[in-house]
């Protein structure tokens, strides 16, 4: 015959109702033979006390013996009786009852493989965090040198601005034309010089030949 | 209307009415009768000791009894977990299929209890990924944004340096009529 373990009643219970019910049984045992012992122990002291008594005190021990066998065999069979009503109907879980504490198992029956499927999703997702991670440093770090370089390039603007504003001040503040204008100038002057320079050359040989 | 159906009766009370059946019985087979039949001898000598023997020792045996029980349901806290185990049964009623028990595996059992926090975590990571992939896209539109504006810086400061070297050379060529030979 095999034995039920109940061993979900033993989760439920925190002990094992076989184990339960022996030490029921262990202790009612006991206390039968306890109490036997100190009736005999009663009518042992009473028989001591009377002169002449003509029962002696092995008769009354197996008065005893009778006795506590006849009672030990009632208790064993109803006792018997009280362990399988216990055990069916008080401290069992019907098979179709959950524990509250084990819901999780029906909510989420997650197979060996879908399991391991969950865990493969959260390590990717963890490494695509890294990632990002990675990817901010990166644009950060750009951001940082842009601000940098860009900080360089508006002060030489800032050089050229300064520049164009000293020439501003000083009324001259198109070069190009400045220039085209002065080489206008400078090439009339030198036009003119080269014909006052003609004009005394010939004045000269007029001169010599007279 | 006739009177309400009984209530099933809670382990409790079952468990309070079998100890209490078999002491009943236990009483009734140590009957006065049985114990006067095992010691007939002391009872010719002392029939109203015998009498006050047997009440003794049917009253301690079922103190003791008593005791016992209460002891043990003291300690396991019994009452309490019989009404806990009523209740869940009631609440399974409707329920006909078996229920899951342990496999006996710890590995195997404890991927359930797992998942819930798994799941949680999943959802966390992955608002955490979205975040963070959001935030990026926007400093990846500032870094774009910084790069042209240096591209534009250059192109101003090169067209600057041209215009300059242009006026250099109209210097030149003005320095260069002075010095023209005849």
């Amino acid at each position: 015959m095999s034995v039920d373990p109940m061993a979900y009643e033993t989760q439920f219970f925190g002990f094992t109702p076989q184990t339960c019910m022996l030490r029921f049984y262990i202790a009612f045992q006991d206390y039968l033979f306890e109490v036997m012992l100190v009736v005999e122990g009663v009518m042992l002291k009473k028989l001591d006390s009377i002169p002449g008594c003509k029962v002696s005190p092995s008769q009354i021990r197996k008065c005893t013996e009778k006795f506590l066998v006849f009672m030990k065999e009632h208790l064993d069979k109803l006792f018997a009786k009280m362990e399988e009503v216990v055990l069916q109907l008080v401290m069992n879980i019907p098979k179709n009852v959950l524990l509250p504490e084990d819901r999780v198992q029906e909510q989420y029956p997650y197979s060996k493989e879908e399991f391991q499927a969950l865990q493969d999703e959260l390590q990717q997702l963890q490494q695509q965090c890294r990632a990002e991670a990675v990817v901010e440093q990166a644009l950060r770090a750009e951001l940082e040198e842009q601000k940098v370089v860009t900080a360089e390039l508006e002060k030489i603007l800032q050089c050229f601005d300064g520049l164009e504003n000293i020439c501003r001040e000083h009324g001259a503040s198109n070069f190009k034309e400045s220039f085209a204008l002065l080489m206008q100038s400078s090439k009339k002057l030198q036009d003119v010089l080269k014909d006052v320079e003609e004009k005394s050359k010939k004045m000269k040989q007029r001169d010599q030949l007279m | 209307d006739g009177p309400a159906p009984a209530a099933v009766p809670g382990r409790a009370q079952v468990f309070a009415t079998v100890v209490d059946t078999f002491l009943e019985k236990l009483v009734a087979a140590g009957s006065y009768q049985r114990f006067v039949n095992c010691y007939r001898c002391f009872y010719k000598l002392q029939p109203q000791l015998t009498r006050s023997i047997y009440d003794q020792f049917i009253s301690q045996l079922q103190a003791s009894i008593k005791e016992e029980v209460q002891e043990v349901k003291n300690e396991g806290n019994l009452e309490g977990l019989f009404s806990s185990l009523d209740k869940i049964v009631e609440e399974a009623k409707d329920r006909e299929e078996p229920a899951w028990r342990p496999s006996g595996i710890p590995e195997e059992d404890i991927r359930s209890t797992m998942v819930p926090y798994l799941l949680k975590h999943r959802s966390h990571l992955c608002r955490v990924l979205r975040e963070k992939e959001e935030e990026n896209r926007k400093v990846a539109e500032s870094v774009l944004m910084g790069r042209n504006r240096i591209a534009e810086l250059q192109q101003l400061i090169q067209a600057r340096q041209q215009a300059w070297q242009a006026i250099s050379k109209e210097q030149q060529e003005l320095i260069m009529t002075f010095q023209e030979p005849q």
